[in-house]
């Protein structure tokens, strides 16, 4: 009988994740990241959790910056978007020995304090005791009532890309 | 008559075109140029946030602030915004400042535990008390420059 030993376990942790938005319309493409994501997940029980500040997504275009944080997302009083879920199958993500592992996300995704359930496979690949995890999912701007005025309607998709990809450390 | 009337059009619209163009292209805020619009210890903007989130957010956020504080550590993880983590409030608070990629060498040369003295752009504080895994908190600062 062989005995496997996962190594998985412990906080694992960063505060510089990436999150990208990405918008595309025939008219426009529009992309922002955050590279100041605060995010951890528990090795063992699969708990996964992130935060990111809304007015940190940086646009190429000033102008655009602006029009998101003011007329969208109102990012002064709601200021962050969070995330609280679990790694579906966190046994399979063995932390302990270099390679790549999947596995299901599901949880609340929060914005503008709207809380909806998201999923989507996420890609756990760990490289000397770096556990890089990616994962995409779409929105809906107006499921969160983020709403898009008439006038830009046409410049901004109905589904928002968002890419998740950070390098957590285990916390001491 | 016609002919004064059309070139007043023609002006108006090259005005108009000509200040969306402007508008649609305005650049990002210089933070290097641009006068602090307060110097702040690093401990006492964390204490604004801690107090009082929402105040703290209308009196500092989108605004070039500048911080003095003791350098705790370098993180560099992050190739697109090498960042610095400054002492907020001496166990489970910080101040987090991102700079631009050209800034890695000078923030390599920064030596931990000194004082150091920077300009930013505040986003908020980072962090949530109903996320057990992200209870400590960062007031974040983007586009940094150090003051030397």
């Amino acid at each position: 009988m062989v005995a496997f030993t996962n190594h998985s376990g412990g906080i694992f942790k960063t505060n510089t994740g990436n999150i990208n938005v990405f918008s595309h319309t025939a008219i426009e493409d529009i992309t922002a990241d955050n590279h100041k994501v605060k995010t951890a997940f528990d090795g063992t029980s699969g708990k996964l959790q992130f935060s990111a500040l809304i007015k940190d997504f940086e646009f190429p275009k000033a102008l655009m910056q602006e029009h998101f944080n003011e007329n969208y997302m109102e990012s002064t009083k709601f200021p962050k978007s969070t995330f609280n879920g679990m790694i579906e199958n966190i046994a399979a993500v063995n932390t302990g020995t270099d390679g790549t592992y999947t596995s299901n996300v599901t949880g609340k995704l929060t914005i503008k304090d709207v809380t909806k359930e998201v999923s989507a496979q996420g890609t756990f690949t760990v490289k000397n005791g770096v556990v890089n995890a990616k994962t995409t999912f779409v929105i809906n701007p107006e499921d969160y009532n983020i709403t898009i005025p008439k006038t830009v309607a046409s410049k901004i998709s109905k589904e928002i890309k968002i890419t998740v990809d950070a390098d957590y450390r285990h916390a001491h | 008559m016609k002919k004064p009337i059309s070139l007043l059009i023609i002006l108006i619209s090259l005005g108009a075109f000509l200040y969306g163009y402007r508008a649609y292209n305005k650049p990002h805020t210089d933070v290097a140029s641009t006068e602090a619009a307060e110097t702040i210890s690093a401990s006492a903007i964390f204490q604004a946030f801690e107090l009082d989130d929402s105040s703290a957010m209308v009196k500092y956020s989108d605004k070039v602030i500048s911080v003095n504080g003791l350098l705790i550590r370098r993180d560099l993880n992050n190739k697109n915004e090498p960042q610095i983590v400054l002492e907020g409030n001496g166990y489970d608070g910080f101040i987090r400042c991102g700079f631009k990629p050209e800034y890695l060498d000078k923030i390599i040369a920064l030596q931990d535990s000194t004082y150091i003295h920077l300009k930013g752009i505040c986003m908020g504080m980072n962090g949530s008390d109903e996320l057990d895994l992200l209870a400590d908190k960062d007031v974040v600062l983007s586009n940094c420059t150090l003051i030397e």
